[in-house]
């Protein structure tokens, strides 16, 4: 069998005959892994930070895309640049710190420096070392990644340049990072300083689809359902959101190409209090800077996953997080609390005790997720055939009209709408989809070249 | 003089350790009601996030914390959700082992004592059969109360804050 077919066969997708698997070997083989590392995570777009991050000349943060470490800088002129965080010498990291501001970076091995647009400024003893004569003449810079872009101060990466433009690539689902963006009064966003790193030991499309798992909740987060009815009991929930009466309760969908897809929520009665209610005044000004229909969407749950490793959530405070694979059955989270900037201190305060309350492993919601995904992962080296995981909403087809997407302004590849119990599945078929396309892609240039 | 200064703080040291070590007894036996029988009701309870490799939040409400409460009744909420079998992070609930060196003691204002100590918390994950080990610093705000200590306040350091999978109150 050729690796084209065994990764065809990795997704069952018969839209016609309403059938949709996931093989049980995509979450546990070895080999998949270093595919996707290659061929998805190395080869599309990636979120690498916020510009809110590295506000000021010569501030920098380190991260990965995939295996490879990367370093983001601004310059002396204020421009952001993305590079790969290895010396032209011989390959060491050149920052090994987290976040700073430096002029120069000097990599400690041999002492080459580097200014903050990357430029290589010294090559230590380069008169006495008798290069060959293209050396000098040579590109010793660092290497900047293929592509790098910015939508709304949201900074993505790709390190192929075999990519749509970001604005292409995120689609839509724009809408849901400005229905963020847009509560500030200045457009910004900014994480709230102290970021969380957990680990969890299974595989990373377990987190890619919970992100646009509703099914879940009330089972995996019972005990987390039965705090919030006590807080309800005790009033101690905090403001809590109201949707007009006249609206349809219930819970959708939007998926978009490249794999994206959020999920949302009408609930008449709010369970989670919202930062965005807690000053009337910063309510007033957001509802005549947006209008109804959008603030009626900022206060809606959204759970946003921008293929293949970037979720937002906005619920009771907004997270953002990502992720990287470190092995077939081991992922690297890492979360930031995400914050408008401009919002008022109480609402601040606000936000950072429910982000601590759900998120995160000392969570109470989202450590019953990693432990989940452990017994999930358990699971999966069953050879039991195929999962019912991806059925729940298959009935309707692709597109089930609400009216939702209009309220928008948006056109996604596919919608869901149902019952405020659907926890609709067919959200995570586009990622899938998105999966195999650029696995395959990668088999199929590897066969014509 | 010399005399009587050093035995208040033998005392002070004293106190501090009983109370620190029948508080480590208490989460790794899993009695949790006594464990939060420790605390004031208006207790704070505070292991903040690092901001960079050096530096940990210092402020609960402009920087994020792995946890901040600021009651017992929060600290009751987090046991009533491990006691209700409803979380799964509980089934089966790990083992853990909790040590604590290192103390020393300081009298605060109004007749406070400040504690600071070394901790390290064994845990052992017999569903999954691994184990990690967290450490970091306590420090503890102890006040006299109806006759005997009480935790005003307990910051948690924690060194190592790549988390495996779930942090807990038991687990810190
Ligand atoms: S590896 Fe960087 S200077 Fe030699
Ligand atoms: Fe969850």
């Amino acid at each position: 069998m050729s690796v084209h077919a065994s990764i065809n066969d990795l997704v069952d997708d018969r839209p016609g005959d309403q059938a949709f698997h996931v093989a049980r070997r995509a979450f546990t083989d070895p080999a998949i892994l270093d595919l996707e590392l290659s061929h998805i995570f190395e080869s599309t777009w990636s979120f690498v930070g916020l510009t809110t991050q590295i506000p000021k000349p010569h501030d920098y943060i380190t991260t990965f895309i995939g295996r490879q470490p990367i370093l983001l800088m601004r310059d002396g002129q204020g421009h952001v640049g993305c590079f790969l965080n290895t010396c032209r010498h011989r390959a060491t990291i050149v920052c090994p710190f987290k976040r700073g501001r430096q002029k120069f970076h000097v990599c400690r091995y041999h002492g080459w420096a580097y200014d903050s647009a990357g430029k290589n400024t010294i090559v230590t003893e380069m008169d006495d070392g008798q290069y060959p004569p293209s050396f000098k003449d040579a590109d010793r810079n660092l290497l900047r990644v293929a592509r790098f872009e910015n939508y709304r101060g949201l900074l993505f990466a790709s390190l192929s340049a075999d990519v749509p433009p970001l604005s292409d690539y995120l689609g839509d689902a724009k809408a849901f990072i400005d229905l963020v963006a847009d509560q500030s009064p200045v457009g910004e966003l900014e994480f709230v300083p102290g970021e969380i790193t957990y680990t969890f030991d299974a595989n990373w499309k377990l987190q890619f689809e919970n992100g646009l798992d509703y099914y879940h909740f009330n089972s995996t987060h019972a005990s987390y359902v039965d705090i919030l009815n006590q807080r309800a009991k005790s009033g101690t929930s905090g403001p809590l959101p109201q949707e007009a009466p006249d609206e349809m309760e219930g819970q959708g969908s939007f998926s978009f190409d490249h794999g994206h897809a959020v999920n949302w929520s009408i609930k008449r009665q709010s369970r989670y209090g919202r930062p965005l209610v807690i000053d009337p005044a910063y309510l007033a000004e957001l509802k005549a800077r947006v209008g109804e229909t959008r603030i009626k969407w900022m206060l809606r749950q959204r759970n946003l996953t921008i293929f293949p490793n970037l979720q937002i959530i906005d619920i009771s405070s907004a997270q953002l997080r990502t992720w990287r694979p470190l092995a077939v059955d081991k992922t690297e989270m890492t979360s930031h609390c995400l914050a408008p900037v401009g919002e008022s201190a109480e609402a601040r305060r606000v936000r950072i005790r429910n982000y601590e309350d759900f998120f995160n492993p000392s969570g109470l919601a989202t450590s019953d997720d990693n432990v989940m995904y452990e017994f999930c992962q358990t699971g999966y080296e069953a050879q039991a055939g195929n999962t019912f995981g991806h059925l729940r909403g298959l009935a309707n087809g692709p597109i089930s009209p609400s009216g939702h997407a209009q309220e928008l302004g948006i056109s996604p590849v596919e919608s869901a709408f149902g019952k405020p119990a659907f926890g609709g599945e067919t959200n995570f078929h586009p990622g899938y989809r998105e999966w195999r396309r650029l696995l395959q892609r990668h088999v199929d240039g590897g066969a014509d070249a | 003089m010399l005399e009587r200064m050093s035995s208040d703080l033998s005392q002070r040291k004293q106190a501090a350790e009983a109370i620190l070590f029948l508080e480590a007894r208490y989460l790794d036996d899993k009695e949790w009601d006594s464990w939060a029988g420790l605390y004031e009701p208006d207790a704070e309870y505070w292991a903040p996030s690092w901001l960079d490799e050096y530096d940990t939040a210092d402020d609960p409400n402009t920087q994020v914390s792995f946890i901040y409460h600021n009651s017992r009744s929060q600290l009751q909420e987090r046991i009533s959700r491990i006691q209700s079998r409803k979380s799964i992070t509980a089934l089966p609930l790990p083992r853990t082992l909790h040590v604590i060196s290192n103390i020393t003691a300081s009298e605060g204002e109004n007749d406070l004592i400040v504690a600071r100590s070394n901790w390290t918390t064994h845990v052992f994950d017999p569903r999954a059969q691994k184990q990690h080990l967290h450490f970091g610093t306590y420090e503890h705000v102890l006040k006299p109360s109806d006759g005997q200590l009480r935790i005003a306040r307990k910051k948690i350091v924690i060194m190592n804050d790549r988390i495996p999978s779930v942090l807990d109150f038991y687990s810190i």
